[in-house]
């Protein structure tokens, strides 16, 4: 039996989708555990940003810092596309809003008259280009046994992970001033708040545009190390970062970016096992038949989670920001 | 949140006021039926002709064609849905049009059309792999409207004698548009009947969404997968086993219903006990939506499931061109939603809850057995969803996220009519039915982006009329 | 007891009829109205707010006063209507620049922001903290002095309303009574001109109740204006120096306590408003409507009454 598959699952700590699904849901944490707003549509802001910077750059030809600055401008504007509307409605109208506003993105962009912008179906490569040359580690073979990198993966592994902690310190600052008062207030119950003199359509709106623009960035470091796919960007990524920042706890920093490294690694373990009793004819399953049991297991785990333990894994019960 | 159904008297005897004139349109149309089409109703695996509402791109409509219309042409094994490359398939229509194709390694081809009309598509059975023969009818007839892109002409092979079932192979009917440019109202006209349709079918699932978010709050995203649900089972019943169809609609209502008796016995009732609040509710509903999809594509797999059913022209109203089932699915809903509405109005149960939606606290006060009222909403709920998977499932090909993709719509059309109210739902189903077939016409927005002006439609309603339609304010302080 | 109280001061200008003028008005409302599907829930013609001094707005359930609070306060939109503070309109003005222009309510039902602290809930409720702009908050330095202000001034706030050994807990973890006193406390942290308390007393225990008339009377003393609504008769009676009466959308009647309590339109108000209330609410009527009565009857020997109840209040026992 070959067990690599334990090795490579803790390989998942360093994977782009690892990193970049950290910091989306670092922001998902802003949107959803620290300002109650209900976002179903992370996944667009993610494909959002995403196209910003792979369109700027590949198709544009723009320098990384420029494509860089439009994948802020992609997520601010769409914010501010889904804040206006909705931000000011009840809280379940966010998310119906989000989640269709997320299908509308991922829709438009696979559509073939404009496919020479966005590759349709296909998606984008090669928006790595600037971010590579700017590389300044020499070009050998870095780690040990089944986890080898060469310079550009481990390049990006660090420039990613180095953003996950300034982002995570951001909004950690964020959240001890009294501007972060406010929001965790808005969660408690906007009204109050509201009679208190703070603007709170406003404040709601800040915390959108903090986590769409997180969300936008986390995709900037998953394609640039891959590639850009559209259906990537479906409804099942945001049901994927609900699981992580509830996995970690949805109030806290630290949370979603180690919920994402859990989620990745238990999803890369479970299907290794799975692969294994397969190819040993322990279980009696088509290889069609293996792919959606990890999105089986994501959907009751989330299940559980939101049932059993809404603080996360780590939290402590009374820290849950909602009653479970 | 309060938003709820309130007894408008006024507002719900319109609502039977309007189903009772779409009743006797309907049944107006019944009685003028084409006796030439009607008598030819055998089964030939195809789907719907003129609507598309699978959000990924039909097979062979993902190429972008100049034409206006294109046959989409699609040849698999059935044992194991592999797909046949090389095979060679001739399309022959009006004003002498004739082309061959041949599949490619995905097992598609597209044919481009410029004429609408109807159209013949024969597979040389000398280009398919030995030893396997046509399943249903080749040559098969195909009926392409205006602005039909990738109408379907699905081939399964199987082993054995040719064609299971005894297709009497149509001949083709004198095509009624005689294959100029289509005129307005060739292009409009069957928009208009296909998006009412449509926006039936949503209704039905619509208006569960919207009770059980009257009576219990909870914004249901696994509504979903209760009417692929249905799909699955009308497939299973009529596909699979080869059952009448109204064996497999019957079965899915039952089976749907039950579906969500179980659901509401084993899931929310308890974490309602629990007390758990309608935001984590709402998660775990995505939970459960996602868990259930991929529940449903681990049995059935990843592909399109098709329930046998005619693709010919059954009733032809000037431009507009009717299936057997576009004409009998509208009738079916018409007749529930008549029930529905019946029930709601006149029966003790539907006047409790309406009560219930209006006023959750109240209606306990004054003896209604809250619980029991919610486990029958989801009982209707689940039967309603399951009826209108299973219709859908005579309209276009059901799958394993059938339910998921329209499940936006059913959003929008509920917050369209305003939360919580039944006349609402069905108000905004028509609405969003409708524009999601117009809103293609003419090239005005591509055709896979029709579900995109059905949400935005959705949203910009939202900035001027956040309660919906029909729907009421909320109270503060 | 009564005259440290209680003012004798002339509010009004000419007889005290409903929408009189008043001598010093902080607040002025014209053709206010709300209605709810057909429903006149607040229908004000005219009604002026005296300054500096505790104004009482009674009615019986459903008479229109939170809503007439929500619409003030602009948290509701009003059909139409005119209302300003300080002369300055306040229509249309959204509910937050209404707390920013001295205006601050609080709500029937609490509003405690439960997981946060006690002190961060009184924090929430100062003004000019620049800090609480996105980027200002990110260098601690630019708004930790004004923090340090707000802090001692919360802490002095809690001292006063008993709730300083709690400052750390969390707001879930207060009692239903010392939410009422908090969401107080937090409205005063950014020292309004005009508190408008919606139900402070509901709900809340007797000897509670006791300390939370010493506070409602402590914020004329310190120059505030005071609006309450309330369903106690007694604490009426016992702080307010002036009363207006609301029934179905309407002021029904003005004045000074104890002649308004006497007004046959006040207890036609009250009791009018059985015939048609469902048996749930009539139960608290009845009480009200009892009180009502007593003073009614006994009106001569009401300021006796009065002064009597006043006393309790003071030494903090059972008003009744
Ligand atoms: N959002 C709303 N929708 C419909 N009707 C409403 C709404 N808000 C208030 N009402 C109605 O308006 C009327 C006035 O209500 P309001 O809450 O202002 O009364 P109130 O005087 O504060 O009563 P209470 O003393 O019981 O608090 C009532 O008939 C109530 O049913
Ligand atoms: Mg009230």
């Amino acid at each position: 039996m070959d067990f690599n598959f334990i090795p490579l699952a803790f390989g998942e700590i360093v994977s782009p989708l690892t990193i970049g699904y950290a910091l989306a849901a670092l922001g998902l944490a802003v949107h959803f555990g620290f300002t109650g707003l209900l976002n179903f549509g992370q996944a667009g802001f993610m494909a959002v940003g995403g196209y910003a910077f792979a369109i700027t750059t590949v198709k544009f030809g723009w320098p990384l810092g420029w494509a860089l600055v439009a994948t802020v401008v992609g997520a601010v504007l769409f914010a501010l596309l889904l804040g206006i509307p909705t931000l000011r409605l009840r809280a379940d109208y966010l998310s119906i809003v989000t989640i269709a506003a997320a299908e509308i993105v991922r829709y438009t962009v696979k559509t073939p008259s404009i496919s020479q912008y966005t590759g349709g179906s296909d998606g984008i490569n090669g928006a790595s280009r600037d971010f590579y040359a700017m590389n300044p580690l020499p070009d050998i073979q870095y780690g040990f046994g089944v986890l080898t990198y060469n310079n550009n993966q481990l390049w990006s592994i660090l420039v990613g992970w180095t953003v996950v902690i300034i982002a995570a310190v951001l909004v950690w600052q964020l959240m001890r001033s009294p501007w972060g008062r406010v929001i965790k207030g808005i969660r408690e119950d906007e009204d109050a708040v509201r009679s208190l003199g703070k603007n709170v359509t406003w404040y709601k709106m800040q915390s959108l545009i903090l986590g769409g623009v997180l969300g936008g960035l986390g995709t900037v470091l998953i394609i640039i190390p891959t590639s850009l796919q559209p259906d990537n960007y479906g409804t099942q990524t945001t049901f994927f970062l609900y699981t992580i920042v509830l996995l970690g706890g949805a109030t806290t920093v630290l949370g979603p970016i180690i919920g994402s490294i859990i989620f990745w690694v238990v999803l890369q373990l479970s299907d290794g096992i799975l692969t294994l009793l397969v190819n040993n004819h322990l279980l009696p399953l088509s290889s069609v038949q293996q792919g959606p049991i990890r999105f089986i297991i994501v959907g009751i785990a989330l299940m559980l989670l939101v049932i059993f333990r809404p603080q996360g894994i780590f939290g402590k019960k009374r820290e849950a920001h909602f009653s479970g | 949140m309060v938003t709820a159904l309130r007894s408008r008297p006024r507002v719900i005897r319109l609502f039977v006021v309007v189903l009772a004139l779409m009743f006797a349109a309907t049944a107006f149309a019944f009685s003028t039926v084409d006796s030439a089409s009607a008598q030819s109703l055998s089964s030939a695996k195809s789907s719907a002709p003129t609507v598309d509402t699978t959000p990924t791109p039909a097979p062979g409509s993902t190429a972008p064609t100049t034409a206006a219309q294109s046959i989409g042409i699609w040849i698999r094994i059935a044992a194991d849905k592999s797909n046949v490359p090389n095979a060679k398939v001739t399309v022959t229509g009006p004003s002498g049009f004739s082309t061959t194709v041949v599949s490619g390694a995905d097992g598609r081809a597209t044919v481009p059309i410029e004429k609408t009309g109807t159209y013949k598509v024969l597979l040389d059975k000398s280009t398919i792999p030995a030893g396997l023969s046509v399943l249903g009818d080749n040559p098969r007839d195909v009926q392409v409207d205006a602005e039909n892109q990738g109408v379907p002409a699905y081939y399964l092979l199987g082993d054995g004698a040719a064609g299971a079932t005894p297709a009497p192979g149509k001949t083709s009917s004198p095509s009624t548009s005689s294959g100029n440019t289509p005129t307005f109202a060739e292009v409009v006209f069957p928009r208009i009947a296909t998006g009412l349709i449509y926006g039936l079918l949503i209704a039905l699932a619509s208006i569960g969404v919207s009770l059980i978010y009257g009576t219990t709050g909870l914004n249901n995203f696994a509504h979903g997968e209760l009417v692929t649900f249905g799909g699955l089972v009308g497939y299973v019943v009529s596909g699979v086993m080869h059952m009448p169809s109204w064996l497999g609609i019957l079965s899915a209502l039952v089976f749907g219903g039950i579906f969500g008796y179980l659901q509401d016995l084993g899931l929310w009732k308890p974490l309602r006990k629990r007390g758990i609040g309608l935001i984590p509710l709402m998660i775990v509903s995505i939970g459960l939506s996602l868990a259930l999809r991929y529940i449903f594509n681990f049995i059935f797999g990843p592909d399109l499931l098709v329930t046998p059913s005619d693709s010919s022209s059954f009733l032809t109203l000037g431009p507009v061109h009717l299936r057997f089932w576009d004409v009998v699915s509208p009738i079916i809903c018409i007749v529930v939603l008549l029930l529905v509405a019946f029930a709601m109005l006149r029966t003790r149960i539907g006047k409790a809850t309406r009560a219930v939606a209006d006023n959750r606290s109240l209606a306990a006060a004054t003896g209604i057995n809250v619980e029991r009222v919610i486990r029958i909403v989801w009982v209707a709920g689940g039967a309603l969803a399951g009826l209108s998977g299973a219709l859908i499932g005579y309209y276009q090909p059901v799958s394993w996220e059938t339910g998921a993709s329209i499940l936006l719509l059913i959003f929008a059309a509920v917050t369209l009519g305003g939360f919580g109210s039944a006349f609402g739902a069905l108000v905004g189903s028509l609405i969003i039915g409708l524009l999601i077939d117009l809103s293609t016409s003419y090239g005005f927005i591509p055709s896979n982006l029709k579900l995109v002006a059905a949400l935005a439609v959705m949203i910009v309603i939202l900035l001027f009329r956040p309660q919906g339609i029909l729907g009421r304010k909320d109270r503060i302080g | 007891m009564a005259d440290a109280t209680k003012d004798v001061t002339v509010l009004q200008v000419g007889e005290p009829l409903p929408g009189v003028p008043k001598v010093d008005p902080i607040l002025v409302a014209h053709g206010v109205r709300r209605t709810f599907g057909g429903v006149n829930a607040v229908d004000v013609e005219h009604v002026e707010i005296p300054r500096n001094a505790i104004t009482a707005l009674i009615g019986p359930n459903g008479a229109g006063k939170t809503t007439f609070f929500n619409l003030l306060t602009g948290f509701d939109k009003p059909d139409s209507g005119t209302w300003s503070l300080d002369g300055k309109s306040l229509a249309n003005v959204p509910a937050y620049k209404v707390a920013r222009r001295g205006m601050v309510r609080t709500f029937q039902l609490t509003k405690a922001l439960s997981l946060l602290s006690v002190l961060e809930n009184m924090r929430l409720g100062a003004g000019s903290q620049g800090g609480e702009r996105f980027l200002t908050s990110l260098v601690t330095r630019l708004w930790r002095k004004r923090e340090d202000e707000i802090t001692a001034q919360a802490m002095e706030l809690l001292a006063r309303f008993k709730l300083d050994t709690k400052a750390d807990d969390y707001a879930a973890s207060l009692s239903g009574g010392q939410r009422k006193l908090l969401e107080m406390a937090r409205a005063l942290m950014s020292k309004p001109e005009l508190v408008m308390l919606d139900e402070p007393m509901a709900g809340v225990n007797p000897a509670l109740t006791q300390s939370l008339l010493g506070h409602i009377l402590n914020l004329k003393k310190e120059g505030m204006t005071v609006l309450f609504v309330e369903h106690d008769m007694h604490m009426v009676q016992t702080i307010a120096d002036w009363v207006i009466v609301m029934a179905e959308g309407k002021i029904v009647a003005e004045g000074y306590p104890d002649v308004v309590m006497r007004d046959q339109a006040v207890i036609d108000a009250y009791l009018g408003a059985h015939h048609d209330t469902d048996l749930g609410s009539l139960t608290g009527q009845l009480e009200v409507a009892k009180d009502l009565g007593d003073s009614f009857l006994v009106g001569e020997i009401s300021d006796e009454i009065r002064d009597e109840k006043a006393d309790h209040t003071m030494e903090a026992t059972d008003g009744k």
